[in-house]
């Protein structure tokens, strides 16, 4: 086996546990069926594009977004993990080289990013199964969606367990952070109904533009906007995504 | 052969210098103990022979590697216990044994077998199904330690391993250690318990401030700088005269201590013993215990780590 391969066979092993599903499975299903069936009563329908969705369908694809952010948590976990139990001087004492390292969690936060979107897809399905627009477009969006996020928000992940050493810090602040992003979102609600400054807000988080992709994937509502979005992602995925690797590769020993 | 062949290393840390200057010859097949007071340079020097960190100027060769330019290729070939701990905290233990032969590529089927040696060896088998992160610190070092031998490996490193061991679990290690020795491993150790370098080691090289100041087998250390013995004489009362009347023996370094308890190091022992046990009968001064003891690894140590501290040097 390949040095990478065998680092990703142990990254999934070390963090796929019970905790982990609870989070990143049984979790999101709760919500999406509590609060997309209570909500349901509050918001009749929300205009999307040139279509109109019932609440839990959005809020159903709303949460594969969310839950692809959430899975890149895994990657921060890991390098933080490996820098204060010791692993991360063991490993590179080992037959690795860094890059082994690095990628091998780039790639772990893309295995995760892509069966937790699926697996919310599938189970989400009945919800939007109504509206879903099948189209050319639908799986190529959410594979697109299920890579970016993951390298976006992996990044960000790994910039920050990059930069703390303290426990407490750095579950504070990454809770902070993607607690932030996924409520100034339109993950869970429509920008349209929210006050102005809301609204603008939600259009300066990643995951906003997240959702709208894949929302876009599935039910069929591809515009120019989509297309904006899709570009700047990729854009800021890209850029956070070579400072979390310079970061990684001048980690100090 | 030569394991490890290291000419002039330095390592420097801004203005703090942790290794000044030291050259290594390890031959192969055998324990090279590496002796130091904290700070001494040991772990800094493990880091930079492991390839972990560079150093910062002088050359090493590791089984014969440049260790600067092909670390990768000499990492395939060592195993490396690191001072710091080191552990997966939510796999159980003998899950960690498996994962870490994983981690090396060791097929499944030797991986089983080995691990089942291993939690034998080093007694695991009460804890096998802990996690890593429920076990005792000594436990955990156990662990860390037995992981190691999940892959081959022509040299060996380890940091202080039997820190937190407890006497059974460390004579255990120490004789393992030496049987795998036998099979041909080479193997760095560094410490300060002087008993452990002396049970274990072939040869010795004591550091201090990043510099070495002597290699040689534990016996040949002793006869070159442990011909002394240190003699103690414990006196029913203070005698304040006394430094006067014992100022006149000559090749020995006698320290008065609290003034009934003296002690005495010198080399040509036994005349100066039998010189001052005369002046002491001579003016009725009596003795409450008296003993000689040859100089120990440990006092050999301290003395030169002393030395090498002394200002003018
Ligand atoms: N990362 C670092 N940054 C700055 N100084 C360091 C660093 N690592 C070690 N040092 C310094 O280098 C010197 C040698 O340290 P080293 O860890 O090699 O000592 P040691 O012999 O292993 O000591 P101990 O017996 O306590 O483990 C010490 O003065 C230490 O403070
Ligand atoms: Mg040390």
């Amino acid at each position: 086996m390949h040095p990478t391969i065998r680092l990703i066979v142990r990254n999934l092993t070390i963090s796929i546990n019970p905790g982990f599903l609870v989070w990143q499975v049984i979790f999101p299903v709760i919500y999406i069926f509590v609060a997309g069936f209570a909500y349901t009563a509050l918001i009749k329908s929300v205009p999307f594009g040139n279509i109109t969705l019932d609440y839990p369908a959005f809020i159903a694809s709303g949460m594969i977004g969310f839950n692809i952010m959430n899975s890149t948590l895994v990657s921060g976990i890991i390098i933080w993990n490996d820098r204060r139990h010791g692993m991360f001087e063991q490993i590179l004492v080992g037959p690795f080289t860094r890059t082994n390292y690095i990628l091998s969690n780039v790639y772990t936060i893309g295995i995760v990013g892509i069966i937790s979107a699926a697996l919310i897809t599938a189970i989400g399905f009945p919800l939007f199964f109504t509206s879903v627009q099948f189209n050319a477009l639908t799986i190529p969006f959410l594979i697109f969606a299920s890579i970016t996020g993951s390298i976006l928000f992996g990044s960000i992940a790994s910039i920050i367990s990059t930069r703390l050493r303290s426990s407490e810090g750095f579950n504070v602040i990454i809770n902070t952070v993607f607690l932030f992003f996924a409520f100034v979102s339109t993950a869970f609600y429509p920008a349209s109904g929210a006050p102005q400054p809301l609204a603008t807000a939600f259009y300066l988080n990643p995951l906003t533009y997240l959702v709208d992709i894949i929302r876009a994937g599935i039910f069929g509502t591809f515009t120019e906007f989509v297309m904006i979005e899709m570009i700047v992602l990729v854009s800021i995925a890209v850029a956070l995504f070579i400072v979390a690797i310079r970061l990684l590769t001048k980690l100090d020993l | 052969m030569s394991a490890i062949t290291a000419r002039s290393l330095h390592k420097s840390y801004g203005t703090i210098t942790a290794m000044d200057g030291i050259d290594l010859d390890v031959r192969s097949g055998h324990i090279f103990g590496f002796l130091g007071p904290n700070g001494a340079g040991k772990s800094t020097t493990i880091k930079i022979l492991t390839t972990l960190i560079p150093p910062t100027s002088g050359t090493v060769e590791v089984l014969g590697i440049n260790a600067v330019k092909h670390p990768l290729e000499i990492r395939k070939r060592i195993g490396v216990v690191l001072q710091q701990p080191s552990y997966e905290p939510n796999l159980s233990v003998e899950k960690s044994l498996e994962k870490y032969g994983m981690m090396w590529d060791i097929d499944r089927k030797i991986r089983k077998e080995r691990s089942e040696e291993l939690i034998d060896v080093f007694d695991l088998n009460e804890i096998r199904k802990r996690k890593n992160e429920d076990l005792s610190i000594g436990q955990r070092r156990r662990v860390q330690v037995a992981r190691e031998f999940m892959h081959e490996m022509d040299l060996l490193f380890l940091d202080e391993p039997t820190v937190g061991l407890d006497p059974t679990a460390r004579r255990k290690l120490l004789d393992y250690l030496k049987s795998k020795v036998k099979t041909g491993l080479t193997i760095f150790y560094t410490t300060h318990v002087l008993t452990e370098a002396e049970y274990l080691c072939d040869e010795i090289a004591v550091i201090n401030k990043g510099k070495i100041l002597a290699v040689d087998s534990p016996n040949n250390l002793k006869n070159t700088f442990g011909q002394e013995k240190t003699i103690t004489i414990h006196l029913l009362e203070r005698h304040d005269g006394l430094s006067g009347l014992l100022s006149g023996i000559s090749d020995c370094i006698i320290d008065f201590n609290t003034g009934t308890n003296i002690t005495i190091q010198s080399s040509k022992s036994e005349a100066v013993l039998s010189q001052i046990l005369q002046i002491l009968i001579e003016n009725n001064i009596s003795v409450e215990d008296l003993s000689a003891m040859p100089t120990t690894l440990e006092d050999i140590f301290l003395k030169m780590v002393k030395d090498s501290n002394a200002p003018n040097n």
